[in-house]
């Protein structure tokens, strides 16, 4: 057999299964990557704008949802059709499907149960832990929790089908047991007490201390969060001690401090992506090879599970290649970051052998299945010292609906729970976080992860403070704000630029802020005006961050880039275009995105988890030259810039350096001996134009033909992983030791293969890095202007202002449109979204746009919403995330708001109309 | 079962058997393979599924096409996303999309640039005085869901296109 294989995949998943992303043979039909590799600018019209412009523009066929078995060459032409039938109770033993009475509707052609599942030997990747249909005679675990698969034939039947279970009951439940109690998914606590003065080492961090988890549970399943006094489990009790010292201080009665303990909650809310989840797959019995089309976020992972599920099958239902696809992403938001549908689609291949299958949720069952934004209910705890306004200690307990499965909920509460204070600067910090199980939707990724909900709950505490103190609260932030080099709660400092100040001097001036006095005194009659403010810091990045990027460039100039990123509308196509044109000169030609194995040539592999692993095994491992401590990472909106095009950048400048540069050299006569041939750094492109003080300007055409004929290097592929930095290695190229941010890489000299390089060093980031939680975040404040009818509690934003900043902005017009679409997004979830839990909420299977509301055009001020980008702080500033911050403080912003308009503070969201109506009344 | 013929893009179709619920949505993608007109919640709330009915009076109007049945179109003159350009040239409307960075993820363009196509036609027929430009815009496109832009570049763009040639579109110029 003849596997489409990639070595280092194989060797992950140790499944025996070949993995692969094969190039399909354009034959009468375009093949997939036909329509995913798209123009780059400046090939055709129009010449400005997305390298995705043309094809969104024109109803190109893009997304999962868009492809059928008959799109693809290769493939039987008929579209199966399947339907995951899932429960809306998990409080009552299930006992099976009334298939009978459905049948004399439509009739399924197969028919896929937990049975199935053991019969054949599936296994479920560890992510997603937990029973895939629910066996009958049991308690469903969750709402919304499949019980079957069916696959039918034809899609007539299937749609018949797809609307008697809507509408009808068609699952048998015996007695009532009530909701499984399950363990939570972690708990986990974060205290820092600091040296005396900011110089001074910190007493108490998880950074020096590691993190800690109280090893103990109440008969409910909370953690006990006191040090109980065990040899077991020291580490916990020293820094619960310290954090119990935090809270007995903040109890103490002292009038020189204003205290204020307040409790909040937020809702769950759906990413709401308007493209519901969608894939394709085939699987072909006789070369026992399953074929898909999957949009997700996250496609290494998805391809692995995918391996890791079929992997120890029963021989007639294991394969042995899977080569999987990956399509544009019609929104993500985090919701299609590690996704069970993935699974599915698998599944839905593998049990209809020779028949393609395709399984698409309509919005009910995206609202019943779709990874939900965790519901939190917090308690925090703030003193300031009432002569200078400084904070003195902070606290804060978390508690998060993790729903069904545990998907990403240790890794929300952890970084939720980090997030918690915001920009400020306190040195007594203690927080308590965990991610419960419930019988709720599985929540899990989404844009803000966690720190939405803390950081609108603390700027909610801070604009009381400022209210009772009183003081000014731009004044009060920029008093207690976190400086470049002070330490977050984690007790590391962040790596990047801290603006914090430059960002309230801007909302200081802005008008929203500056006139807000007159503009209350101005409100027509039967309207109140409120004007609030707020800032948050997000961070962006994992600490297991991967980036992979093939750059080539052909006789004629033309350019193509591969990334492993993947296009959900965060403009990565042309982030990764421009990017490499700073280096390239030309705008690419082609940009390939969501690709896993265009990059076999560096042969990479990797053990055990990034996140975990001890330094001596990441040494050990570090001894092969192939070898990285992960390959491929998900991508999400805020590390698209800063990581997604960073591997495509390296090559490319490592093309320039090797290729072009010598090449124009060249062309310009200029000897190698000669001092100007050092000059590199000095020479720039305009456009297609290479120019070089005192020099002929070259155009990139020229230079490239001449860097092939003289076999120079014309295409670099690289591997790059970020534990909150970057790994460093050197590499041979052209006789020449070149170090830089990568770890892996391979060239091609003039039309040659490419050809792995074996790095002669390497630097990874050591594994104490695990420990810092986050080295990197971008800052945005907002304000906002609003009138409230007194009459309705209608509330009309009328202004609003966003500054953030994000170093170097690939594509300015993109970090605009995330900022005003973050601020949208925002705005729903201040006002409008929300999801209840349990029976009356989407895991009932009833739930779609009609009841869940998000932001409407009407609903914003379209014409007076004003974003402003702080220029890098210096020319060289890398491109840092900034897709997620631009929705935080728009929310606390807005209660501030609607506090300064009717003296009502919310401590609850969604803030309705109906609310503010009752409140003003 | 209905048998219906129809014009999609200048284009005829049919006659073809369908089911009576089988919904347009359906029958452009599942029997048509016709993908530019999106499935986002089939509810008629989003409206990434509309397409343009071109009336016998000339006049046009969307349509969402998740909640109507293909029957419901038989005989009907409607335009799609993918029948917008002509012989690989984009409309202005579809220009100044790209221009302004309008979409993100794209999944709600065709449902966005088919209303503002409609509009832009409307304004042609009937010009507007340049005061009542924005609110009319966002009359036109308030209806339509987008969960990545906020909805800002969406209405400059169109805006940006009537602007661009305004004694077609507005009163007396624009003046």
């Amino acid at each position: 057999m003849k596997a489409t294989r990639r070595e280092f995949v194989q060797w992950a998943v140790a499944s025996g299964i070949s993995l692969g992303v094969s190039r399909i043979g354009v034959a009468e039909i375009p093949g997939f990557l036909s329509h995913e590799t798209l123009p780059g600018r400046g090939t055709k019209t129009p010449k400005t704008g997305r390298v995705d412009g043309v094809a969104k523009a024109t109803g190109a066929k893009l997304y999962a949802s868009d492809f059928r078995a008959s799109d693809l060459p290769g493939w039987p032409p008929e579209t199966s059709h399947a339907l995951l039938v899932r429960t809306p109770n998990a409080t009552h033993i299930y006992l099976g499907l009334d298939l009978e009475r459905l049948s004399k509707i439509a009739r399924p052609s197969v028919l896929v149960t937990s049975e199935d599942m053991k019969r054949v030997n599936i296994r479920v990747p560890e992510f997603y832990a937990g029973d895939l249909f629910c066996p009958a005679g049991t308690t469903p675990v969750y709402l919304g929790q499949p019980v079957a698969m069916l696959i039918f034939e034809k899609f007539d039947v299937f749609d018949q089908a797809r609307l008697a279970l809507r509408d009808g009951n068609f699952l048998k439940f015996g007695k009532e047991t009530g909701p499984l109690t399950l363990p939570n998914y972690g708990a986990f606590r974060f205290t820092r007490v600091a040296g005396a003065t900011p110089s001074d080492p910190d007493v108490y961090s998880p950074v020096q201390a590691g993190w800690i988890s109280p090893g103990f549970l109440e008969s409910s399943g909370r953690p006990i969060w006191k040090p109980l006094p065990v040899a077991k489990g020291s580490e916990y009790v020293k820094g619960a001690t310290y954090g119990e010292e935090i809270r007995a201080k903040l109890a103490s009665k002292d009038p020189d401090v204003l205290m204020l303990d307040r409790k909040f909650e937020t809702q769950s809310v759906d990413p709401m992506f308007l493209e519901p989840e969608a894939g394709l797959a085939w699987y072909d019995p006789a070369s026992k090879k399953l074929e898909t089309v999957l949009g997700v976020q996250s496609p290494f992972e998805a391809t692995e599970s995918l391996a890791h599920l079929l992997g120890e099958a029963i021989p007639t239902l294991k394969p042995k290649i899977i080569d999987a696809q990956f399509a544009y992403v019609g929104g993500g938001f985090g919701g299609r970051d590690h996704t069970p549908f993935t699974l599915y689609v698998g599944l839905a291949g593998m049990f209809f052998p020779g028949h393609p299958v395709r399984l698409a949720h309509d919005r009910f069952q995206q609202f019943q299945g779709g990874v939900k934004r965790h519901a939190f209910k917090m308690r925090t705890q703030m003193s300031v010292d009432r002569a200078t306004g400084k904070i003195t200690a902070f606290a804060a307990d978390h508690v998060l609906d993790g729903g069904g499965l545990m998907n990403y909920s240790p890794s929300v509460a952890t970084v939720g729970g980090t997030g918690a204070l915001g920009i400020y600067d306190v040195p007594r910090v203690d927080v308590t976080t965990v991610a419960e199980h419930t019988r709720g939707v599985t929540a899990g990724s989404m844009r803000g992860y966690g720190t939405l909900q803390t950081m609108t709950a603390l700027e909610s505490l801070v604009d009381e403070i400022c209210t009772l103190l009183p003081m000014d609260q731009v004044e009060f932030r920029r008093r207690n704000a976190l400086r470049l080099g002070g330490k977050i709660m984690t007790g590391h400092a962040y790596s990047v630029s801290v603006r914090t100040s430059e960002i309230l001097d801007k909302l200081e001036v802005h008008p929203i802020w500056a006139n807000r006095a007159e503009e209350k005194a101005r409100a027509k009659p039967g309207f109140l005006i409120g004007t609030g403010v707020a800032i948050a810091a997000k961070d962006y990045g994992t600490g297991a961050d991967c980036s992979l990027g093939r750059v080539e460039i052909d006789a004629d100039g033309r350019i193509s880039i591969h990334s492993d990123a993947v296009e959900m509308g965060n403009g990565i196509g042309t982030a990764l275009a421009n990017r490499v044109s700073y280096h390239v000169g030309g705008i690419a030609d082609e940009v390939t995105v969501a690709q896993v194995d265009a990059f076999d040539v560096l042969e990479l592999v990797k053990t055990g988890d990034p996140f975990t692993m001890s330094q001596d095994a990441q040494d050990a491992g570090a001894k092969n030259t192939r070898w990285v401590p992960e390959i491929s990472s998900a991508t999400s909106a805020s590390i698209g810039a800063h990581v997604g095009t960073h591997a495509a950048a390296q090559a490319a400048r490592i093309i320039f350096r090797f290729g072009l540069w010598p090449a124009a050299l060249v062309l310009w006569g200029i000897a190698p001996s000669d001092p100007r041939a050092k000059q590199s750094e000095e020479a720039y492109w305009q456009g297609d134009t290479l120019v070089m003080t005192g020099l002929d300007p070259l155009p990139l055409k020229n230079i490239a033909a001449k860097a092939h004929r003289l076999n120079l290097v014309t295409g670099a592929t690289a591997h790059a992983f970020s534990r909150w930095s970057w790994s460093q290695a050197s590499f041979l190229i052209s006789g020449e030791t070149w170090s830089t941010d990568i770890d892996a890489l391979a060239v091609r000299y003039g039309g040659s293969k490419f050809t792995r390089l074996d790095r002669s060093s390497v630097t990874f980031p050591p594994t104490d890095f695990n420990r810092i939680g986050v080295a990197f975040a971008s800052l945005c404040g907002t304000g906002v202007r609003v009138e409230i009818e007194k009459a309705t509690g209608k509330l009309q934003i009328v202004k609003a202002y966003s500054v953030l900043e994000c170093g170097k902005a690939l594509v300015p017009e993109v970090v605009v449109g995330q900022s005003q679409g973050g601020f949208a997004m925002g705005v729903g979830y201040a006002l409008f979204e929300n999801l209840p839990p349990f029976e009356d909420g989407p895991g009932n299977g009833q739930w779609n746009l009609g009841q869940y509301l998000i932001a409407r055009g009407s609903d914003l001020p379209l014409h007076d919403l004003e974003i402003e980008i702080l220029p890098p702080v210096s020319s060289n500033e890398p491109p840092k995330g900034m897709a997620e911050v631009v929705m935080i403080p728009v929310v606390p912003a807005l209660l501030s708001a609607i506090y300064d308009a009717i003296g009502h503070r919310f401590q609850s969201l969604p803030v309705t109309q109906q609310m503010i109506k009752d409140a003003i009344a | 079962m209905t048998t219906v013929n129809m014009m999609i893009n200048g284009q005829a179709y049919g006659p073809m058997d369908v089911r009576d619920d089988l919904t347009m949505n359906d029958f452009l993608r599942e029997c048509l393979g016709m993908t530019g007109t999106k499935f986002g919640c089939g509810a008629g709330q989003c409206l990434s599924c509309s397409v343009i009915v071109d009336n016998p009076d000339g006049t046009s109007h969307t349509n969402p096409t998740c909640i109507v049945s293909a029957a419901n179109f038989n005989g009907k003159k409607i335009r799609t996303i993918e029948g917008h350009a002509k012989n690989g040239e984009l409309t202005i409307l579809q220009k100044s999309f790209i221009e302004h960075f309008s979409f993100q993820c794209g999944y709600c363009t065709p449902g966005f640039l088919n209303e503002g196509q409609v509009l832009l036609e409307r304004l042609e027929k009937k010009p507007l005085v340049r005061e009542d430009l924005e609110s009319a815009i966002g009359e036109a496109l308030d209806g339509h869901l987008c969960r990545c832009t906020g909805y800002v570049k969406y209405h400059e763009a169109v805006k940006a296109a009537i602007l661009k040639e305004p004694k077609r579109y507005l009163k007396d110029g624009g003046r």
